[in-house]
């Protein structure tokens, strides 16, 4: 006899927790075919701690193969499936069904302001585009012996904005991103905040200037959309006012 | 179907877009030298970035008295001996610039008040040498090693499967693949290719390896182009993973749980570490701890749902909070369980190969002219149980290593030879599995692989155990004749999930075979019908389709390091 294990078995769904019947609406669209989006729904059968992502995959695999939306990690890391959810930005794979209410169709759309390609893609290009412009990347000259030192306090300064993991909810929450997407947008910002008050880096003034554009960080007007998008409780607005600070000051983060 | 087929060419090709695969391409562009890096996932999602604890490397900042020799030392009494003493000298001793380099492109590691980076204890390592970045160490590396990629316009496609890497007289020229999306075929010419696509723990059912993700791909890859394995019986159960729900059954309770005071107690509430380790308890080492939970569930000792229970519960709510918020967070949004409250329950979780493709210590070349392994891929640092921590630098320094590698390589070459008949076998290939429209299904074949090998070669294994597990691979591999492939509007995924098949069979054969050979019990690799460690067993097991097993002799451990080597005491560590 061989060592059995228990993880052979597949551990069943415990009988005790109810499962119910979901109905999210969907805006479909697909290039080929549709010259507006249109919202198709579908009923599913989940549980409490299911998340919208399980959903989705759900009338994916069951239902509807050509249902197309991104997705990797399903953990909050990656960032990728950020998308419109009962009117709010949220990324599908953190948002329970218990949390939503139930009772009403689930709404389910992409993310808005950048261009639709299909179903819940949108073409991110732009997006990016605006985050390579802030050179978010580590500038510096210095060549220390050993490591550069950086104090506790000085670490901290910018810890919130490590937490961002490029999933554009905010960005694509911002009215005025949505007017002519000519806007760099929280995220951008926000990555430039995490360079831009790090102790270590030498290229502030270089963003700085970039983000005193006409489309740079006076074009935000603190809506706080960003802020309440954000699935990693990022102080968005907060960082934005902090770079329009460190603009006022000259460049002195 | 898209028809065409991209032609490429490049200087040095990286497969993996891990931490291992970005720090080999950033080496080779910092030379001026072009490459390109292909993942199956999108870089920020690679695997790197669910690693949490840290990264080691003896800086001698928090205690001075630390030395590369003992962070050598401290590797190889935890291998078991089977570590390669080079591989462990030349990680160790580059440990220290690995994080100078991380450091130099902005990595945001923790501080200490004076500035220094700091660093902590991790499980049997004598000194504090463990740098980290909150319990998300892994993903800051991955996203330094990304934003670094940015600086230097590194290409970078997400989307490319490789199904085969192209040899002509057993010298590399390039790899084939093909679109996930959109099917599109890709033909990459290359110098020199880096196969730094992580290893083979996600063909155990329960598994810290998330889908599609650690299948085997390197070993097939390797294997095919004419490369060898070493050690792949040798793989790193975790001892705490969760069992609910299903579809994240593995995900990993830190280490930390433990280090901070958690009690695991089997279903009759008995502390049941008593039993196997009086001395550390809940603090021995990983291959302990995953051991003794493995007997008490296998032995009945167990809860019903087949775990035993960790419970934090005792613990001040502020503790909780503060050293263990990732945890409290997961546990609460997976199964909305209050750690506070209640004990969570685990089982011991595949979770990293040690074992890997044949590779020279000096440089991770393999058997391949021009063919180069790293990270977990690879093998030689972690013996036969792998060090907390370690894996991340090793990433840092051979990725260094093997870049500077592949650009002298390259640079060596009058030609690149290539073979027409190399690159139609890849085609065709890819054409047979697209024609293939039989009734077994891809995905089912690949959770029998992973059910065979949690019965029959998972943390205690044995000989009839070991010989059965052979003979359902057979079997799963005659079934794979008849697989059916059906690539939908929304992509190509099941051609992927066929190779990640093919490559799942082999990984689950070699391990089987060389978990067959090692008729002793040594880390992580428990025979209940050889309970002993056996001196004559101190060897790698080098397996290949042609030869099978055969035995590696382990270089001796060089004097300056065996004099440093003891048990080191895990009192009050945090273990990870």
């Amino acid at each position: 006899m061989s060592m059995a294990t228990i993880e052979g078995q597949a551990a069943p769904p415990p009988a005790e927790v109810q499962s119910f019947t979901v109905t999210l609406l969907i805006r479909r669209f697909d290039p080929e075919k549709d010259t507006e989006p249109y919202w198709q729904d579908f009923d599913v059968e989940m549980y409490p701690t299911d998340r919208v992502l399980d959903a989705l995959h759900k009338i994916k695999w069951e239902q509807d193969g050509s249902l197309t939306f991104r997705r990797s990690c399903a953990h909050g890391i990656c960032g990728s499936d950020a998308m419109r959810i009962n009117g709010r930005n949220r990324l599908a794979c953190k948002t329970l069904i218990k949390d939503l209410d139930i009772t009403k169709p689930i709404y389910v759309e992409a993310i808005k302001g950048l261009p639709l390609e299909k179903d819940l893609i949108v073409d991110m290009e732009p997006f990016f585009e605006s985050y390579r412009q802030i050179q978010p990347f580590l500038i510096a000259s210095s060549k220390p012996e050993k490591e550069r030192i950086q104090t506790v306090a000085q670490r901290e300064r910018f810890d919130d904005t490590t937490k961002c993991i490029l999933c554009a909810a905010c960005t694509s929450s911002c009215p005025v991103f949505w007017t002519d997407g000519q806007y760099f947008g929280p995220a951008a910002i926000v990555n430039a905040h995490r360079f831009i008050f790090d102790s270590r880096d030498e290229g502030s003034q270089v963003r700085l200037d970039i983000l005193n554009d006409k489309e740079g960080v006076w074009r935000c007007r603190t809506t706080f959309n960003c802020s309440e998008a954000c699935p990693r409780g990022i102080q968005v607005t907060k960082a934005i006012q902090e770079v329009k600070q460190a603009i006022l000051r000259g460049g002195n983060a | 179907m898209n028809a065409i087929e991209r032609r490429i060419s490049t200087t040095v090709l990286v497969i993996g877009t891990g931490g291992s695969g970005l720090r080999a391409a950033i080496e080779v562009a910092e030379q001026g030298v072009d490459v390109l890096a292909v993942g199956k996932r999108p870089r920020h999602d690679a695997h790197t970035s669910l690693a949490a604890g840290g990264i080691n490397a003896a800086l001698g900042t928090m205690d001075e008295e630390d030395s590369w020799q003992q962070h050598a030392a401290d590797t190889i009494q935890e291998g078991y001996l089977l570590s390669n003493p080079h591989t462990v000298e030349i990680v160790t001793k580059g440990a220290e610039q690995g994080i100078r380099d991380l450091e130099r492109w902005g990595m945001p590691f923790a501080r200490e008040n004076d500035g220094r980076i700091s660093q902590r204890f991790f499980g049997a390592h004598t000194y504090r040498r463990t740098a980290f970045a909150g319990d998300y160490t892994g993903l800051e590396i991955q996203r330094t090693l990304v934003n670094r990629t940015e600086q230097l316009d590194i290409p970078i496609l997400d989307t490319v499967y490789i199904t085969r890497i192209l040899v002509r007289d057993n010298v590399v020229f390039g790899a084939y693949g093909f679109d996930l999306i959109d099917g599109t075929r890709y033909l990459i010419h290359a110098d020199a290719v880096i196969l730094a696509a992580g290893g083979h723990n996600r063909i155990w059912r329960r598994t810290s390896s998330r889908r599609d993700e650690n299948t085997g791909d390197s070993f097939r890859l390797a294997v095919e182009a004419g490369g060898r394995l070493r050690d792949p019986e040798l793989v790193q159960f975790h001892p705490s993973g969760i069992i609910e729900p299903e579809n994240a059954a593995g995900t990993l309770i830190s280490e930390a749980a433990r280090g901070e005071g958690g009690i695991l107690r089997n279903a009759l509430g008995e502390r049941f570490m008593e039993r196997y380790d009086p001395e550390r308890m809940e603090l021995s080492t990983r291959d302990r701890v995953a051991l003794a939970a493995y007997t008490e569930i296998k032995e009945g000792r167990g809860t019903e749902k087949g775990g035993v229970l960790l419970d934090v519960s005792h613990l001040p709510r502020e503790t909780i909070m503060t050293r263990l918020p990732r945890v409290y967070q997961t546990m609460m949004e997976l199964q909305m369980l209050d750690i506070t409250q209640q004990p969570i329950e685990i089982a011991p979780t595949a979770h990293y190969s040690m074992g890997g493709v044949w590779v020279r210590p000096e440089d991770h070349s393999t058997d391949v002219d021009g063919l180069y392994a790293i990270g977990e891929a690879s093998n030689g640092l972690h013996g036969a149980n792998r060090l907390g921590g370690n894996s991340l630098i090793e990433l840092l320094v051979f990725g260094r290593i093997v870049g500077q590698a592949a650009v002298a390589h390259a640079s060596g070459l009058e030609a690149q030879l290539r073979s027409a008949d190399a690159v139609a076998f890849a085609r065709q290939e890819i054409d047979s599995l697209l024609a293939a429209d039989g009734t077994e299904n891809v995905r089912a074949l690949q959770r029998a692989i992973r059910n065979t090998m949690t019965e029959h070669a998972g943390v205690v294994r044995d000989e009839e155990g070991l010989t059965a597990g052979l003979v359902a691979l057979d079997e799963i591999e005659a079934r794979m004749g008849d697989i059916g492939i059906h690539p939908d509007i929304a992509g190509f995924q099941d051609l992927a999930h066929a190779f990640d098949l093919k490559a799942s069979l082999l990984a689950a054969r070699a391990t089987v075979e060389a978990a067959r050979e090692r008729r002793e019990t040594r880390g992580a690799h428990n025979r209940s019908d050889y309970p002993d460690l056996d001196p004559s067993l101190q060897v790698n097991l080098v397996w290949s389709p042609s030869t099978g097993v055969t035995r590696e002799e382990v270089p001796p451990v060089p004097a300056e390091i065996a004099a440093l080597m003891r048990d080191v005491d895990v009192t009050g560590k945090l273990v990870e």
